[in-house]
Order: structure tokens, then sequence, then C-alpha cells
């Protein structure tokens, strides 16, 4: 499986992001600072594109495809914890100390990706208090869905462990 | 039931009163009056006047009601006992409906199917009915006769009774009827009203029959001393009461403080005894539990009286709505004083005082009323002693529920249907197609649901999951004894159905606009027959978008159904699973994050969900975040159902019973009452 890394214009990836649910509310600057460090990557289905424990330095935000998150319990294996759609992030740890996956990234199929090397988006961050601004409040909203979604799939709802009079 | 004649008062010497009874038991008829039972009084039958409560007298107060020789020879001088009417015309145990042989004939032996057991009994005299007790016989009567479904048994012992009211000569110390304006005072619904006084009572007709019981007695009318001594007696009750309870706006003060801190304090005091409810005249609350021979041969159907403070009452398969003991506290008053008006037009509390009486901790309602609920602006100069106001209905004038008579579900009867075909959806979910020709359950509509019987286990409602020109599908899951029996049917067995119940999903609604059917786990089985009726419609609505959760990959129902719907292209099918091996290709997460993403036009996107409530509620969070209006958004509620029909009431939320009413809702409707713990 081999990456490719799609030479495009600064502006194409920006127009790219705009069409993003996570970055269609930046503005223009602000897009256009992200597409100068980004870049444009296709996976194959069956990529990984991080591996749990593993220092990640690669946020991404998915254009086409689909991302599988996963987590390695020794008794089962990988299980499946969450799936990234078009519009979303992976690799969010790129962004927070210590900087480790989380979970590891697998294309379910052949996947579109806005990909930013983590050390010099933090770097634009620090820098650019705009940029910082207006990226870290979506960032952190893809967060907090995420962590809504896992408290629902902790409560484990579609369960049925009582027996009931009928 | 009695017909108003012009009222004529009369005396009856307190030697005579052995006459009048003589003629209320005229015609076979079974004379029911209070007399001391267990240290009470108690309302049983009455052959003699030495068997009423001659002489003794109740100290009444909360927690306490004893009885006091008094050595007198007055008869009625006591405050309501434990016992009430209810007794006799709803009592706590009868047989709800037995399962018999039908005709049997040479071809095939004829199915078993439930019959209902008719009321088998003599007509019956009320002797001693107060005011306050003739005001919970009116409003037992709006429950049990006046809804969509009359309760048949109640219908029988109610037809013939000849009610010999008393008014009241002493108050109490938990009397309050002055409060809910039902007494002291008799004022109409008797066949005959004694006052007493000491010499005597003075008798007031209501009715013919009432007349007819005097004929032969010969008695004089009475002066216009007596009368007055009598409108005296009662005067003094009603100012022995003291200023009634400022009762002005009280359901929606109730309402409002359904988040009070109130709850949780009495629930420190409350052991969910149930006292309250089974000496309440008008709590009208049944199980039905299932019971069968020995032998195998016969099975029948019994109802309880049950309560909402027991811990089962609001139990379902999968969990329980109300757990704590001040979600069934507040459960209780806020109905009996608060949504009850919405559902049947009057308060459900009579003043009678026997809960306060009667509550082993003495829990006195009116105190609690005025803690949890106290007036806004007390009143300056209130009224000392007028009756209360009618008040005012909570229910918002947006309320689009049908009329009863419009869509409501009628009296029906037990359907006995085949089973065709059996087929495993998961490894505890199966569908079975029944077939039937019954016109009644072949004109259900999407999201309708029927009760399901099978001999000598509980008759557990179950949502259509496919309507066919001759027949329907049913999609269970095994979760208790009575499921697992109807899961275990073979082709060729039989089971009884009675439906199809309760009001579906609008599917009108849906034409001309985009549509999203978001659901989880089994809760897909009762939208199925609205996406058949979308499908058959096709041309009439924009996108349909089906965002569909559940456990597991094994755990998805209509499997291949699903595959195919998604290949066409009719409709978008988005599936996620909450947990999945490397092996599974398809989204994993909660739905929730599926219909964040969906691309829809949401100013005319109409939302029908179902799944479990938890489910419902972060799923309607985000479909307000994506600016879809409480008007359009629908959900199916699960509440436990003994009846289907609203008269056991399981299934109460609020001022809905989920079965007629619903079980399907807009939050519009629901409001407040969506998804919040203990209701």
């Amino acid at each position: 499986m081999q990456n490719e890394t799609v030479n495009t214009p600064d502006a194409e990836l920006r127009d790219r992001l705009a069409g993003t649910w996570l970055t269609h509310e930046l503005d223009q600057s602000a897009r256009a600072e992200l597409a100068r460090i980004g870049r444009l990557v296709r996976v194959p289905a069956g990529s990984i594109l991080m591996r749990e424990g593993e220092v990640n330095d690669v946020m991404a935000i998915v254009l086409e495809g689909r991302v599988s998150l996963r987590m390695r319990v020794p008794e089962r294996g990988q299980v499946s914890i969450v799936t990234i759609e078009v519009g979303d992030v992976v690799g969010w740890s790129a962004m927070v100390p210590p900087y480790r996956a989380t979970s590891t990234a697998v294309a379910l199929v052949d996947t579109e990706l806005a990909q930013f090397d983590g050390p010099q988006l933090r770097e634009a961050i620090a820098t650019n208090a705009d940029l910082a601004g207006q990226l870290y409040p979506v960032l952190l909203q893809t967060v907090a869905r995420r962590l809504e979604g896992t408290r629902l799939q902790l409560l484990d709802l579609f369960s049925q462990r009582w027996v009931e009079p009928w | 039931m009695v017909s108003a004649v012009e009222p004529k008062t009369y005396f009856l010497p307190r030697q005579d009163l052995a006459k009048l009874l003589d003629r209320l038991h005229d015609g076979g008829r079974q004379v029911i009056g209070p007399t001391i039972r267990d240290g009470a009084v108690m309302l049983d039958p009455i052959e003699r006047v030495d068997q009423l409560p001659v002489g003794w007298g109740i100290d009444n107060a909360p927690g306490k009601a004893r009885l006091v020789e008094q050595h007198g020879s007055r008869v009625f001088d006591q405050p309501p006992g434990p016992s009430s009417w209810k007794r006799w015309t709803y009592p706590p145990r009868l047989t709800e409906f037995a399962w018999t042989d039908a005709a049997e004939t040479d071809a095939a032996p004829a199915p078993r199917r439930p019959k209902p057991v008719p009321a088998k009994m003599a007509p019956q005299a009320f002797l001693g009915v107060r005011a306050c007790e003739i005001a919970a016989l009116r409003v037992q009567d709006k429950v049990l006769l006046e809804g969509p479904v009359v309760d048949r048994d109640y219908a029988a012992r109610r037809r013939d009774n000849l009610i010999v009211a008393v008014e009241c000569a002493v108050a109490g110390g938990t009397c309050f009827c002055t409060s809910m304006g039902t007494g002291p005072e008799v004022r109409g619904d008797f066949d005959l009203a004694l006052s007493e006084l000491d010499d005597g009572f003075v008798v007031r007709v209501g009715t013919d029959a009432g007349r007819a019981a005097l004929e032969g007695l010969t008695l004089p009318a009475a002066t216009s001393d007596q009368t007055a001594a009598a409108a005296a007696s009662v005067a003094r009750v009603r100012a022995q009461m003291g200023e009634p309870l400022p009762m002005d706006g009280l359901p929606d003060r109730l309402m409002a403080a359904a988040e009070s801190p109130r709850w949780a304090k009495i629930a420190e005091r409350c052991l969910a005894c149930t006292n309250c409810t089974l000496v309440c005249p008008t709590c009208f609350c049944t199980s039905i539990s299932q019971r069968s021979d020995l032998d195998g041969d016969g099975a029948s159907a019994e109802r309880t009286w049950d309560s909402c403070f027991t811990l089962d009452f609001a139990r379902v398969a999968g969990g329980n709505f109300r757990t704590r003991v001040e979600d069934r506290y507040r459960q209780w008053l806020t109905h009996k004083f608060g949504t009850w008006w919405p559902q049947f037009g009057s308060s459900g509390c009579v003043g009678c005082g026997r809960c306060i009486a009667w509550c082993p901790v003495g829990i006195d309602v009116r105190e609690e009323l005025l803690a949890v609920a106290p007036p806004v602006a007390p009143a300056a100069d209130p009224p000392p002693i007028a009756p209360v106001a009618p008040m005012p209905s909570i229910v918002p004038s947006a309320l689009t529920l049908p009329t009863p008579t419009a869509e409501g579900p009628r009296p029906m009867p037990w359907r006995t249907v085949e089973v065709l075909d059996r087929r495993r959806e998961t490894r505890d979910v199966i569908t079975l197609s029944l077939g039937t020709d019954d016109p009644g359950l072949l004109a259900g509509r999407p999201g309708q649901f029927v009760m399901a019987a099978l001999p000598a286990v509980a008759a557990p409602p179950i949502s259509v999951s496919r309507f066919h020109p001759d027949g329907l599908e049913l999609t269970i899951r095994a979760a208790g004894p009575a499921t697992a029996a109807i899961v275990n049917l073979e082709r060729g067995d039989t089971v009884a159905l009675r439906g199809p119940l309760g009001r579906g999903w609008p599917v009108e609604l849906a034409e001309g606009r985009d549509v999203m059917v978001i659901t989880g786990g089994i809760g897909l089985a009762p939208l199925r027959p609205l996406l058949d009726h979308m499908l058959a419609r096709r041309d009439r609505i924009a996108h349909i978008h089906l965002a569909y959760g559940a456990r597991t990959p094994g755990d998805r129902l209509y499997v291949d159904e699903l595959d195919r719907l998604a290949a066409s292209g009719v409709i978008d099918v988005a599936q996620t699973v909450d947990r999945a091996g490397p092996e599974w290709l398809g989204r994993v997460g909660v739905v929730t994050q599926v219909i964040d993403r969906i691309m829809c036009s949401c100013d005319r996107t109409i939302a029908f969900v179902c799944g479990p409530e938890r489910m419902m509620r972060a799923t309607v969070d985000v479909l307000h975040e994506r600016g879809i209006p409480d008007e359009r958004i629908w959900v199916t509620l699960e509440r436990h159902m003994d009846c289907g029909v609203g008269l056991c009431g399981h299934c109460q939320l609020g001022r809905y019973f989920v079965c007629k009413d619903g079980p399907v809702f807009s939050l519009a409707e629901l409001g407040p009452a969506f998804a919040v713990e203990g209701l």
C-alpha cells in the first residue's frame, strides 16, 4: 500500500477545506494558512494512518472515504471504536501533548485526506492567534462530539440484560 | 344512570331505619353499607340495622384513625374509613378473561382464545355514600365508562346501583372536601339522601328509583325545623374543615414544580407502602396476572388493583422509568391533582382524606401540596367557604391529539391468528408472519401495536412490524417468559391478538418533505411499516434517509432487506454499530454521529425516531442543532402496558396515556415530559 501525496496548489486545497464540516466556517485567511501548511493525500483501503500508542505527528481531515479508529484488546484483538466520516478529524492527538495516538487509524476504503504536519500546525497556531482562535473551537467541538458518542456507546443502550415479566 | 325528579323531603324516624333497610333489600338487592370490622368502619353487606356503626365515631388525624365509642344512637357520625365504594364497583381482584375452547368442528380442533368473564351479581344499594364519595363515583365513571374503551365489568356493576347518600354531620381531622368542591353537602347523583338528626333522618328524594324505595313507608314530610336542622348540621361540618386550600391554578403549579427538591424530602418519609392509593376512592390502576390450573387445562387472566408506588409499576423490558420513591410520589400527586384535569376534566382527588389518615407515617397531601406548589400570590381575602371554581386546563392550545372517537382504540375482542412463518433476525429476535382475515387487525396504521396473548403468560404489547393484505408481522425479542413463549411459536401455532392499538405515525405529514427515519436496536420494527408506507408513495416524498444503529453487526434487523434498499438507491440507508471487530467495514459509532452529517433541507425535514429513550434524547439534541423544530420530530415511546386501552394506568406519562394517546407523539406534544428522569 502506497500513500500518494498529490501536488495541489494551495488554492485548490483551500477550496476543498471550504467544503468540509470542520473548516468551512473558518475565514479565508485561516483556510489559506491551513492550505499553505497542508497537503492532499490519497491512501488506499487498508492503509494504517497512525498506530495506537505511537507518536503521532500528523493531523488530517477526511475529504473522501472513511477511516476506522481501533483499539487493541489483548484477548479480543482489534476492536473498532468509531468510524470517521468525511469532514471529520483523524489524529487530533497531534495537537495535544503527549502527541501519541490514542487509537489505530485504518482507511476502510480508498480515502482522501487533507494532512497537516503536527509540529508545523502547532507552530502556526502558536504564532497566529487568529488561526488559533478559529481552529481550536472546532477541534474542541470534534473531540466533544466524539466524547459524547463514546459515552453513549458506553451506556450500551441496545443491550438486553434484564429478564422481565414479559 | 339516574333520572332526576323534583326532590321532595321527608322525615324518617330513627326507629323506622330498619324498614328503609328492608325496602332497600326488595327485589333481591344487596345492601352495602358501613359496619365495624377489623377495628375500622368498612363497607360490607348489611342485613340489619345493628350491623351499622351505631354509636361509633372515629378520631381521625394524619396517620391515625381510631374508633371511638360514643354510646349514642347515631349511625353515620364517622368520616370515611379505609374501605371505599370502588371495593364494590371495581373489585380489587377479578377474572378479566379465561382461555376457552372455541366451538370445535370435525375438521380441526378450534384454537383456544381469551373470552371476557362477565360480572354476575345482584343489583346493589349503597347505603351511607358521602358527598365526596358520590364525587369519587363520578370520577371513576368518567375514567371507566366515558373513555374510548368502556370497562365492561365496571359498567355492569354500576348499572343498577341505588345510591343512598348520607350528608356528613361530623368532619374528620383529615377531611378537605371543601377544598376540592365535592362536599360536605350532598347535591346530586343520589337516589335518596339522608341527613341524620338526633331523632331520625331528613330524607331527600333524588330519583324515581329513590322514590320507589320509599314506597310503603308512609313517611311524613320533613318540617321546616327539621330541614333547617339538617342544613345547620352540614354547615357546621363545612366550618369545622376551616379555610379551603388555595387550589387556583394548582395543576400548572404542580407541573412547574416537577424538579422541586421537596419530592426527595417527602421520599425520606414515604414508605411506598401503597396505602394511599389503595384507600383512595378514585385510584383505578390495575395489573393483570396470569393463572393456570395445575392440570394445564385452564388458564385465566386476573386483574388486581395495583399502585403507582410499587417498584414494578413502570418497569419495562429493559429498565424501569420510576426507580426512586420520589418519582413515584411525584407521579401520584401530580396525576391526582394535576394531569387528571386534561385527561378527565376534573381533579382526581375528592378530598375524602383517606390517604392522609391511612398513611402509616402521616404524610398529609394538604401540607405537601402547599409545600411543593405554593400559591403564586396568596389571596388577600379568600372566600371562606366557597366551593372551588373549575381549574383551567393545562392542555396547550397547540395539542394535536385526535379525539378518541376519531382515531383512538375502540373495544375489540381477542382474535386468534395462525403463525404462517417464523424468521430469525438475530440470536434473540424473531419475526413471525401471522395470517388473519380480520378486517380490524388488517386496518392498522404504521406505528400501532397489538397485545399478544398465550395461555398462562402475560400479554405483552408488540409493535406491528409489517402489514400484509392477509396478515401482519411481529418482530419480537425474547426478553422474558411471555416474549420467549411467543418467540418459540412454530409454524401452524396460534396466538391471540387484540388491536391494532394506539396512535401510529402521522404518515400524511411526510408528503412533500425530506424524511429522516432514525432508529436503534429493535426500534426499527415499529418504523418498518412507515418505511413500507412511504416506499409505496415514493413519488410524493422528497428524500428519505434511514439512520439505523445496532449494538453489533449481528444485532441488526432485516439485514437483507436494508441492503437491497440501500443498493436500490430509493432511500439513503446509513447503518452504524456500537461495537465491532476489524472484519466489519461499515460504520462504528452512535446513530447521532450519522445524522449530524446527513445532508438535508432541514427547513422541510420531518424526523421519525424510535429507540431507547436515552438514544432518542441524544438524537433530538442533534435534530434541534440542525434546526428541526419539535413539531416535526416524532418519537414512539415504550411504557409498561397491561391493557393497551388506557384503563390500567401503567403507561401514564404526564397528561398522556402512552397506549391510547400514543405511543407516537411529537416533541411539541410531549413538551417537558420527554425523557425526564422518573416521569
